[in-house]
């Protein structure tokens, strides 16, 4: 039960302070990583949601939760993933037109995307090093794999094949 | 009366399952949305404005965006029908993926899978980063979008928690940029 608060509480926060799903990939790690999940599950995690249809953000969510408490705790996980905003877009209905005006709302925003951008970047490091291909075969897929995303090759697809290149490669 | 009601609400859940089901990530959701919503449940300026809302306020943008297009369609209860068709594919999805997936948490070749994985995810969280940074900097990567940066950057480098950095981060966006003219 405490540890159901717990990850309630947590996607509450990174909601919060997170502008759309991808971004709170970077603030989700420095949260879980360690504390509640592995370095491997969180892989994992931002893989396969970025593989699955639908929503990013909602999926790593759950799988977090998931592996944390099970089928309740992926469910806690998107009850509070979807609470804030929704809560926040039923305020917005009724006080659309006084809240455009509300300019400091969109500033603390645009002050927190750069933000953002930083710590992800920190994240991708950590996440790259300690994934433990830090030789020349994991350098070799993330460059391959910036390469093909600057490309405009979809993004899953390149997640796939980095991963089944891995299992050739690593085992 | 009603059952036209509920034909608006079915309608609506079936378009925001399909576009849930087809496509693979938030961001990537406007474009199909656009193509089902406007014209047929809101105008384009409508549209326009939902997405600036959804990109402003904070948490996921793609619900969001659901979300309004579900209060132009029907109100309130149009609200949740959109919510509803947004989170229930994931949801399905993932809770299958991960059942499946924590049986062969053990194989070895799951090892090898994660750490081909691992760099292509590093990988596509830069990629992430950099859209982000562009788009935070409107036209020109302005000062002050810098100075944000290299003080998150110092920040996460001496281990102040990230909650802390991102409040400062936006305090320093009210500040910095409160002092545009309206």
């Amino acid at each position: 039960m405490e540890q159901l608060l717990q990850l309630f509480l947590l996607f509450l926060k990174v909601n919060l302070l997170s502008t759309s799903g991808p971004a709170s990939v970077g603030l989700l790690y420095h949260e879980v990583v360690g504390s509640l999940v592995t370095e491997s599950q969180f892989v994992q995690a931002v893989g396969l949601s970025s593989v699955l249809p639908g929503s990013d953000a909602l999926q790593l969510a759950m799988y977090i939760g998931y592996a944390v408490a099970g089928v309740p705790g992926g469910l806690v996980a998107l009850a509070a993933s979807i609470l804030p905003p929704t809560v926040i877009i039923l305020g917005i209905t009724f006080v659309l037109h006084r809240i455009r005006r509300e300019a400091w709302v969109s500033n603390f925003v645009e002050g927190l995307a750069p933000a953002i951008s930083v710590l992800m970047l920190f994240t991708a490091w950590k996440i790259f090093q300690k994934g433990g291909a830090t030789d020349w075969r994991g350098w070799a897929i993330g460059i391959v794999s910036l390469i093909g995303m600057m490309l405009k090759v979809p993004e899953r697809l390149v997640v796939v094949i980095a991963a089944i290149v891995g299992i050739f490669l690593f085992s | 009366m009603n059952r036209l009601k509920l034909l608006v609400w079915t309608r609506l859940l079936w378009m925001f399952l399909k576009v849930n089901i087809l496509s693979p990530s938030g961001p990537a959701s406007i474009g199909l949305l656009y193509k089902e919503a406007v014209g047929k449940i809101m105008t384009e300026a409508q549209f326009v404005e939902a997405v600036g809302f959804s990109n402003v306020l904070p948490g996921s943008e793609a619900l969001k965006l659901a979300m309004f297009v579900g209060f132009a369609a029907g109100g309130i209860p149009g609200v949740f029908t959109a919510l509803l068709g947004a989170i229930l594919p994931p949801t399905v999805m993932m809770l299958i993926v991960a059942t499946i997936l924590e049986r062969f948490q053990h194989e070895n070749w799951i090892e090898g899978f994660v750490a081909g994985m691992s760099p292509a995810v590093a990988a596509l969280i830069v990629v992430v980063s950099w859209e982000l940074f562009r788009a935070s900097s409107r036209q020109k990567i302005d000062r002050r979008v810098v100075l944000i940066a290299v003080l998150s950057a110092v920040g996460f480098w001496f281990e102040v928690p990230s909650p802390v950095v991102l409040l400062g981060a936006g305090i320093l966006g009210v500040i910095l940029y409160g002092k545009r003219s309206f």
